[in-house]
């Protein structure tokens, strides 16, 4: 039997579904997509549906869709065209009713469009599976029909409803009393998913089940567990099954599907290897509700297919976190490059640059300038670690070197405060490197290094590196902080770098290195600074923000 | 995976042998999580680093932090083998400072020995 693919949930007639034709003839039947129109019908070969009897008109009808309503159009045909029984020229289509061409009862098409929005998916699948099916259709067949279907779905958060859905197709099929999903969490432990009677009620209680069966069945490597308490002789240990009088009990381990290599001629291992995700349980209590003979068809059909079901809906519901995380961070990074994007203010002894080239992932680097009474200062921060926490903490930081410097404190008592507020907090192991510098109208500099790059004095052409430095901030609580200075000419440059410049990797793993990076700062401006770096790294993507600042002193 | 780490024992010090890169993600946490297990049955632990070819930030501040705890804790942590990277990053963040740093896996052993006798 050929079933063909029933639904695109992302077609766009509105529904969110294509209507569907089931077409019946004879113990054969299809499911057939209306994903176009006009949809022709007749005996002729190039028809959509061809019907091969001498009744049916070459040409014999249209199924037209305007504006989401369907009709079917008789072209003529000798024999009629017949909805519900009735013979007509045009007629506009309702769900499930029933179309006749021609031939009556030995062939039809059972029109089944999804109307609205509020088709949930829930409401879609047990359409599916409760669809109008010719009587000869087995049960096995239905079940393959509603699975074919469910895993088409890739609706977001049908999780529930998909185990709901397996749930009240199982009871139907098995026709046992209660069923039951149960899915493993995080810490390997079994809990309960979901739960049904055969009345469609919820159920949310497990504790009138056999736990032992529900064990046996995860440790056993069968496919699936059939307890028929009627026959068995011990029951030790059974304690459910005695004291609820559970008759049969068919247990399914759900176990995550596996893609096995498949060597030659080799018989294909069965994927019982694989441990259960879960398990599908089904009891009855009375002798009327014999499930014991249910079809192993069925249970076999059961317990693969529902596994792979529920791995998909899950994979879709990862998705769908990591799409939400995703656009989190995308909102993270944009408050950073706010952050990144200073005002640089205007002196008239000194011209600043600043830019930030990013990686793709979050960085911890930020640069601020601030011009007080007491000269223009600079700040160059990179905070351990990437992410949102380096950023958060950068911003933090930011904040912090910001107030202090507005509020005129000295330099060393700025990072002195921040060591001892990062650390303090136990923030763990971030921690951030900083450099502050403030230049005055005179050409001093005051600056204090915290484990930063040593920045880069050029003058006349020549490149001193001063090695003065401190602890980085956030690292011992109890580190001390010093100041140096410094004495800029006109013309002179003081460059600070984060080390996103220096660790700037080519495809060969070399780093830019200080070296190449006090050779750009000697030959040119910022701009050649930055040329050089992405001339070094050829098509290698950054894997670190990389910051330069140029200051120039005037005079 | 880019960090490999050897632990053995010589003459009473656990010698930790990285090699590799010691980076921020999974490699840093390896680190950390190893030398916390080793600390909770040894005081003495000579981490040998000639073999890393590099350490970035966030290897360094878990560097740092295993550093501290162990010492809140009464055990100590020396630093052996730094190649010219690591002398660098050290010496740029002043922890040189901090860490007790030796020329070879057997110095830094044998000041475990001197100080106990």
């Amino acid at each position: 039997m050929d079933f063909q693919t029933i639904v695109s949930p992302s077609s766009g007639t509105g529904s969110g579904v294509f209507p569907t034709l089931v077409f019946v003839q004879g113990n054969d039947q299809r499911i057939i997509n209306l994903d176009h129109s006009p949809f022709g019908v007749g005996r002729k070969v190039d028809k959509d549906l061809v019907i091969a009897d001498p009744r049916v008109s070459r040409d014999h009808a249209l199924i037209v869709s305007e504006n989401g309503v369907f009709s079917v159009i008789d072209q003529g045909s000798k024999h009629g065209t017949f909805v519900n029984g009735v013979r007509v020229e045009r007629k506009t289509l309702e769900r499930n009713d029933r179309l006749e061409f021609g031939v009556r009862e030995v062939a039809y098409v059972i029109f089944n469009p999804q109307h609205g929005t509020t088709n949930s998916a829930r409401e879609f699948l047990s359409q599916i599976s409760g669809m109008h099916i010719s009587d000869e259709t087995t049960d096995l067949e239905k079940l393959v029909l509603f699975l074919e279907a469910a895993r088409k779905l890739n609706t977001i958060g049908v999780l529930d409803e998909i185990l709901m859905t397996l749930l009240d197709v199982t009871l139907k099929l098995t026709r046992a009393e209660r069923a039951y999903v149960f899915m493993k969490n995080d810490q390997g432990e079994l809990r309960l998913a979901a739960g049904r009677n055969s009345k469609g009620e919820p159920l949310l209680d497990d504790k009138t089940i056999s736990h032992s069966i529900l064990d046996d069945a995860l440790k056993s490597n069968s496919e699936f567990v059939l307890t028929d308490t009627s026959r068995s002789v011990d029951l030790t240990g059974r304690k459910s099954i005695v004291a609820y009088d559970l008759r049969t009990v068919i247990c399914v381990p759900l176990r995550k599907p596996q893609v096995q290599a498949t060597r030659g001629a080799e018989v294909p291992v069965p994927a019982l290897a694989a441990e259960a995700m879960g398990a599908l349980y089904v009891d009855s209590r009375f002798a009327s509700r014999d499930i014991s003979g249910v079809s192993n068809d069925i249970l076999h059909a059961i317990a693969t297919e529902a596994a792979s079901l529920i791995e998909n809906a899950r994979l879709v519901q990862a998705e769908e976190a990591s799409r939400r995380y995703q656009q989190e961070l995308s909102i993270a990074a944009s408050i950073q490059q706010r952050l990144m994007a200073v005002t640089i203010p205007e002196v008239p002894f000194a011209k600043l640059q600043g830019r930030n080239l990013s990686c793709k992932e979050i960085g911890g680097d930020f640069f601020d300038a601030v011009n007080t009474e007491q000269g223009l200062t600079i700040v160059l921060a990179d905070v351990s670690g990437k992410g949102v926490s380096a950023a958060l903490l950068a911003s933090t930081l930011q904040g912090m070197i910001y107030s202090q410097l507005t509020a005129g404190m000295p330099l060393t008592d700025i990072v002195t405060a921040v060591n001892r507020f990062f650390t303090h907090k136990h923030i763990g192991e971030k921690y951030a490197t900083v450099i502050i510098a403030r230049i005055r109208d005179n050409g001093d500099v005051e600056y204090v290094n915290c484990g930063h790059i040593l920045p880069l004095v050029v003058s006349n052409g020549e490149v001193q590196r001063p090695a003065h430095g401190n602890l980085p901030v956030g690292l011992l609580p109890d580190a001390k902080y010093e100041s140096d200075h410094c004495q800029l000419k006109p013309g002179d440059r003081f460059i600070l770098v984060t080390d996103g410049v220096t660790e700037a990797e080519n495809a060969r793993g070399d780093f830019f290195e200080d070296s190449r990076l006090e050779l750009a700062a000697k030959a040119g401006t910022l701009d050649q600074i930055f040329t050089a770096i992405s001339d070094f790294c050829g098509g290698t993507p950054l894997n670190d923000d990389c910051t330069v600042v140029d200051l120039m002193y005037t005079g | 995976m880019s960090l490999k780490i050897d632990t053995r024992q010589a003459n009473g010090v656990t010698i930790v042998a990285c090699s590799g890169r010691i980076v921020f993600g999974e490699e840093a946490t390896m680190l950390r999580d190893n030398l916390k297990r080793i600390l909770g049955s040894t005081r003495q632990i000579v981490l040998n680093l000639s073999d890393v070819s590099y350490i970035d930030s966030g290897g360094l501040g878990t560097l740092v932090g295993v550093y501290s705890s162990a010492r809140a804790a009464g055990a100590d942590i020396k630093l052996a083998g730094l190649g010219q990277r690591l002398r660098d990053v050290l010496q740029i963040t002043k922890l040189v400072t901090v860490f007790e740093v030796y020329d070879s896996e057997q110095e830094a052993i044998a000041t475990f020995h001197r100080g106990a006798a």
